[in-house]
């Protein structure tokens, strides 16, 4: 029987001892904590901007898949930060430096039976989106980022806020959506009009959104917040949760209307914020800083600019940098997004005082639309002289002069490039999935002057239509490395990071042609990267976006002439790292396949 | 309540029972002494035939912990002779009897057998309950205030109550029997809300059997161990299923006749099951009807989580005298099958993995056996289904959507110790539980902890007052919002409770009629848990004054 009670006791104390282990206190890591802010940015254009939409990146947790809905694109995936810190290895290897993550702070949840996966219905300014994680984990993913030396730059949006109120036009106390009138009036000689109206998102109106009775109009229709805790619609603290904070004029319907531009509220009811009142301003300026201050980011791309007055702006850049460099943070990028294809409108975001770059929507248009996009059709294809003549305003367009405080670049050398991002359809659906021409494009994208991005999910051939299709889920892909295209953008982000010339030289182009069709040198573009930032680094890019034939670097008697004669240079995006003598002259004659493109540098400069 | 070495309290009924029982002895013994003094061949041979009955052994007394059975008589039920019938104008009408065979008149008088039947029955009731009312002296209801999982009852109780009716039998003094169902009565009750309507659960639907020593249940059933009264918690074992066990005595020393055990082993397994109405364990779902329109329901997800234990508990009184030590060694498995369910949002099916986990656990007590005096330590572990309430369903997964990587691990003290005016109960813990989600920072990750003790002093047979303070934290792997501090919730809590106690001096003498005023004292992290649009979130302390009472009396949950 002793036996008995020793086996009794000895297995009471294992039973203790497995509990040991598990004893300790629980903790934030410290990596959750209050970062110490810094700089961890030397010249933006040294960087590559890999723009992800939290939610279809990778679902790093299943316990914040709320109300997640697989497989239906306008309804939350389940994609969280922990995703994106557990697949920081993926876009290391991507070669991008530079992680763009949608808007973080807590949204309306859902309207109108399509979810705020996007981040871009903000309700509350301070609180992080549950969906995605909690300030904590925020911290932990550009803590984790930055220990693989990639920056974090935060989607923000100043110009409106979810859909938090309606505009109760006809005074019930609750919102409507009417449909009223019947078409025309058989044999009555008259017709009855069909008009639909909505109270969530009602049209323009001059004088402000009217209340109407069947007597006719009844003054301003008042601002009803609604209270709908279970969507998370409802008003949030502050002068954003009260009329006075919005400028209550109706949905935008024309965009060339400056006066509806900016006061009007964007489409699907997002309400635009009165962004000229001086509480709001502040409102707009403390609470996005906050972010920064909070989580160490390293710059914000900022939504839907051209819809906030320029004074805006200015105090909101010139605030924001001076309380971040007051803490040890310097070269913050703000950049802007302007959905226009006018490049003075675009420029004039970047103008002293102002922001220090914009998304750089005409190139998007001009460049990737017209000549690699439509490389398929010679019908719709525009000649690379068009992208010599977008790129010859950058210096009149943009400011050439670095803000004060901001990047240390100017705008007009650090745009953001891009072929397509989550607002547009991707670059292989209109492409009609022509892979060439994507790879194509993204050699220009990667060379050129100013700073790449790279939508996810380009490097797997997403090929999605307009939103939500263009916002796929990336971890149905399991997330391979070995696809041609991710190799390619992974081989441009090396030649990158070897040749200073590919990032800081300063732009020449040496070729365009209007010629698209069968010409010698149709679809030849070339430009070299030289000078500037880049010390005695040179490169030059060589693509032919004609997707029919291989084309030339001459037509005729007319040759690329280069700024570099005599010296021979190596194709190091080729395998085979084909050399090239240029002669005396300067003049270079190479031929280049259809839709592909060389990159030449000097064999004295040549890395391994 | 339970607890190790308490003497055994016997209720009004139990004294009645008694006295019947005597009765019953008493005129089987005039019924014997009757049969003895009509000499007669029938008589002789009956006696004969009967002879001298050897009684099998009585059962071992019934461990405190073993499924309990139904209690023993004093006595021995002595064995009844054959009725006498002295009946000349009729046949025998008694059962056993031969068939008539025309008896008249003055043929002589003969015995007919009756089988005797050793068989007792009888209804008992039981009951266990709380009810109060209380102010928060703001001019609403008083109200609960802990942050942790186990902390004091007092103030966070809340109303219950139980109802016991249980049916115990005895055939003989191998056999018995008990069925046990109990109601219990969840708030609010009618007359605080104004409502007909009352939550009633099934706590207890059971039937039980003993032969010897061992003794076998099916049903459902709460099926617990030890607890700690000041936390209203059974830190060891407390299962709620539906299923069976069986326990025995495995082992018994005694160190002189008629002493108390100096060493017993009692071993106990269980098994049940739980299929909790929730998607992640069942779900129905219309299809179309096979026959004609419309839908029937099918069972699209079932997979309830299958619970085995085991229970070795050691007896130890070195002296053989009431007090002595008691050893637990425990265990669980759970199980929980892989299945599909249709996402009611999307009607895409989704799978649910497979499941499972265990826990191991330890209980040290020693006990003086008088005046309910103890001490207790308990230690438990558990691993990913197995640290999860049974009764409710896990809320964060690892990636896999399993329990994986979940534990947790707790650590209690719990004691009473009583003399003359004077009892003091003392309880504390400490619990570290860890959710299996792939997040460093989680509401579902955290270390917590309670102190409690309560003084009292007895003023005369009936009344007392009783102090309570109370100090209690919640350490959350997650940031306090608006700060850049760990969210680490504490409460303290001060208590004073005046009381009535009819059944005498004790900590655990019930029914106790109460007056309460305790006020909790609230940090900042603590409020930071409540929603902004709750008072909760604003006011640092509570004030909870009111009235109550608590009771038990023979429930087989809380002998």
């Amino acid at each position: 029987m002793r036996t008995m009670q020793s086996t009794i006791v000895m297995a009471m104390l294992a039973a203790c001892a497995c509990a040991l282990p598990e004893i300790g206190c629980v903790s934030v890591p410290d990596d959750g904590k209050q970062p110490a802010l810094g700089t961890h940015v030397d010249d933006w254009r040294d960087e590559v901007v890999y723009q992800v939409l939290t939610d279809r990146f990778a679902n790093g947790d299943v316990n914040n898949d709320y109300k997640v809905r697989p497989g239906y694109l306008a309804r939350f995936q389940g994609g969280d930060w922990q995703g994106l810190i557990d697949h920081l290895d993926y876009i290391k290897e991507l070669g991008v430096t530079t992680l763009w993550i949608s808007p973080v702070v807590k949204n309306v949840e859902t309207d109108a039976d399509v979810d705020s996966y996007h981040g871009y219905w903000a309700q509350d300014l301070t609180q992080t989106n549950p969906h995605f994680g909690d300030l904590a984990q925020l911290r932990r993913l550009t803590a984790a980022a930055h220990d693989k030396q990639l920056k974090v730059v935060l989607d923000i949006v100043t110009n409106h806020m979810g859909q938090v109120f309606y505009y109760d036009m006809n005074l019930n106390g609750h919102p409507d959506i009417n449909i009223g009138g019947s078409g025309p009036l058989q044999g009555a000689g008259s017709k009855s009009d069909i008009t639909r109206i909505t109270e969530y998102d009602p049209d323009w109106d001059p004088r402000g959104v009217q209340a109407f009775t069947s007597l006719g109009n009844a003054g301003r229709a008042p601002i009803i917040f609604i209270q709908d805790p279970s969507i998370n619609r409802i008003p949030m603290a502050g002068i954003l949760g009260t009329a006075r904070g919005y400028h209550g004029f109706g949905r935008i319907l024309n965009y060339d209307d400056e006066k509806q531009r900016m006061l009007g509220d964007f489409p699907g009811g997002l309400k635009d914020v009165a962004t000229e009142i001086p509480e709001v301003r502040a409102e707009m300026i403390d609470k996005y800083t906050r972010w920064a201050e909070l989580t160490d980011l390293d710059g914000f791309r900022i939504d839907t600019v051209k819809h906030v007055e320029y004074e805006f702006w200015t105090e909101f850049a010139t605030k924001v940098r001076a309380r971040l460099a007051a803490q040890g943070k310097n070269k913050f990028l703000m950049f802007g997004e302007a959905f226009d294809g006018n490049d003075k409108l675009l420029g004039s975001y970047t103008q002293p005082g102002m922001l220090d770059s914009v998304f750089y929507f005409t190139q998007h248009f001009q460049v990737f639309r017209d000549v690699f996009q439509s490389a398929h059709d010679e019908n719709a294809q525009k000649g690379t002289d068009q992208i010599q003549k977008l790129w010859a305003d950058r210096a009149v367009n943009y400011n050439t002069q670095p803000q004060a405080g901001g990047t240390g670049i100017a705008p007009s050398k650090s745009l953001v490039n891009f072929m397509d991002n989550h607002d547009v359809s991707r670059f292989l659906f209109e492409a009609l999935g022509d892979k060439d021409a994507l790879r194509n494009a993204l050699t220009l994208l990667m060379t050129e002057e100013g700073i790449p991005c790279v939508y996810y999910g380009t490097e797997q051939d997403f090929a999605g239509g307009n939103d939500p299709s263009n916002r796929e889920v990336l971890w149905n892909t399991g997330f391979p490395t070995t696809g041609d295209t991710f190799r390619h953008i992974s081989k441009l982000a090396r030649l990158r990071v070897k040749y200073a010339g590919l990032r800081r030289g300063d732009t020449n182009v040496v070729y365009s042609t209007a010629h698209v069709k069968a010409e010698e040198d149709a679809g030849i573009v070339a430009y070299e990267r030289a000078g500037g930032d880049a010390g005695d680094s040179y490169a030059l890019v060589v693509i032919n976006s004609n997707a029919r034939h291989m084309s030339t670097t001459a037509d005729g008697a007319k040759a690329m002439k280069l700024t570099k004669p005599g010296v021979t240079l190596v194709d190091v995006l080729d395998p085979e790292a084909k050399t090239y003598a240029v002669p005396a002259s300067g003049e270079l004659r190479v031929i280049v396949l259809a839709q592909r493109a060389m990159i030449l540098v000097p064999q004295d400069q040549l890395k391994p | 309540m339970l607890r190790p070495g308490t003497p055994v309290r016997r209720s009004s009924s139990f004294v009645i029972r008694r006295a019947l029982l005597d009765l019953r002895g008493a005129s089987l013994i005039l019924s014997a002494l009757a049969t003895v003094l009509v000499p007669s061949s029938a008589s002789a041979q009956t006696s004969k035939s009967s002879g001298p009955v050897q009684l099998p052994a009585p059962p071992p007394p019934a461990a405190v912990d073993i499924a309990p059975a139904a209690p023993a008589p004093s006595t021995p039920a002595p064995t009844a002779p054959d009725a006498l019938v002295t009946s000349d104008t009729s046949a025998p009408s008694v059962p056993g009897a031969p068939p008539s065979a025309g008896v008249r008149g003055n043929e002589p008088a003969r015995v007919v057998t009756e089988t005797p039947s050793a068989h007792e029955g009888r209804f008992e009731f039981g009951s266990y309950g709380r009810v109060y009312a209380a102010s928060d002296l703001r001019g609403g209801t008083g109200r609960g205030t802990n942050v942790v999982a186990f902390g004091p009852r007092i103030v966070d109780e809340g109303n219950y109550a139980e109802l016991e009716l249980r049916r115990e039998d005895k055939w003989n003094e191998r056999v018995k029997g008990r069925v046990v169902a109990t109601l219990a009565l969840f708030p609010p009750f009618f007359h605080f809300s104004g409502k007909p309507e009352q939550a009633i659960g099934v706590r207890n639907l059971y039937a039980q059997g003993t032969y010897d020593n061992v003794t076998m249940w099916a049903g459902s059933r709460m099926y617990r161990g030890d607890d700690v009264y000041l936390l209203n918690w059974w830190p060891l074992d407390n299962q709620n299923t539906v299923g069976g066990g069986v326990g025995a005595p495995i082992y018994k020393s005694t160190a002189a006749p008629g002493s108390s055990p100096q060493y017993e082993t009692i071993l106990q397994l269980h098994a049940g099951q739980q299929r909790l109405d929730n998607p992640y364990q069942f779900q129905k779902v219309p299809v179309v009807a096979p026959f004609g329109f419309g839908t029937v329901d099918v069972t699209k997800l079932d997979r309830p989580r299958t619970i085995e234990t085991l229970k070795l508990t050691q007896f130890i009184r070195p002296s053989g005298g009431p007090g002595g030590f008691k050893a637990i060694l425990y265990g669980e498995l759970h199980q929980l099958s892989a299945g599909t369910y249709s996402d009611p949002l999307t009607k895409v099916d989704r799978g649910l993995p497979e499941d499972s986990g265990w826990m191991l656990g330890s209980q040290l007590t020693y006990f003086t056996g008088k005046r309910d005096t103890y001490a207790s330590l308990v230690m438990r572990h558990a691993r990913g289904i197995a640290s999860y309430d049974p009764l409710a369903v896990p809320i964060t997964f690892a990636l896999d959507r399993t329990t994986s990587g979940a534990s947790e691990t707790q650590i209690a003290i719990s004691g009473n110790y009583e003399q003359e005016e004077f009892s003091i109960l003392w309880a504390a813990y400490v619990r570290f539980f860890r959710d299996g989600s792939p997040a460093a920072t989680s509401t579902a990750k955290y270390d917590e902890g309670a102190a409690v003790v309560r003084p009292s002093v007895f003023l005369g047979e009936y009344f007392g007052i009783s102090l309570e303070g109370s100090y209690q934290q919640r350490r959350l792997a997650t940031l306090q919002p608006g700060t850049n501090d760990q969210l680490n919730a504490s409460v303290t809590k001060v208590g004073v409770i005046p009381y009535f106690s009819p059944a005498g001096r004790g900590s655990y003498k019930r029914p106790q009629i109460r007056l309460l005023y305790v006020a909790s004292f609230r940090d900042s992290a603590t409020r930071a848990l409540y929603p902004v649009e709750d008072v909760f979130n604003q006011r640092s302390t509570e004030h909870f004054l009111g009235i109550g009472a608590e009771w038990w009396f023979n429930s087989s949950s809380y002998p």
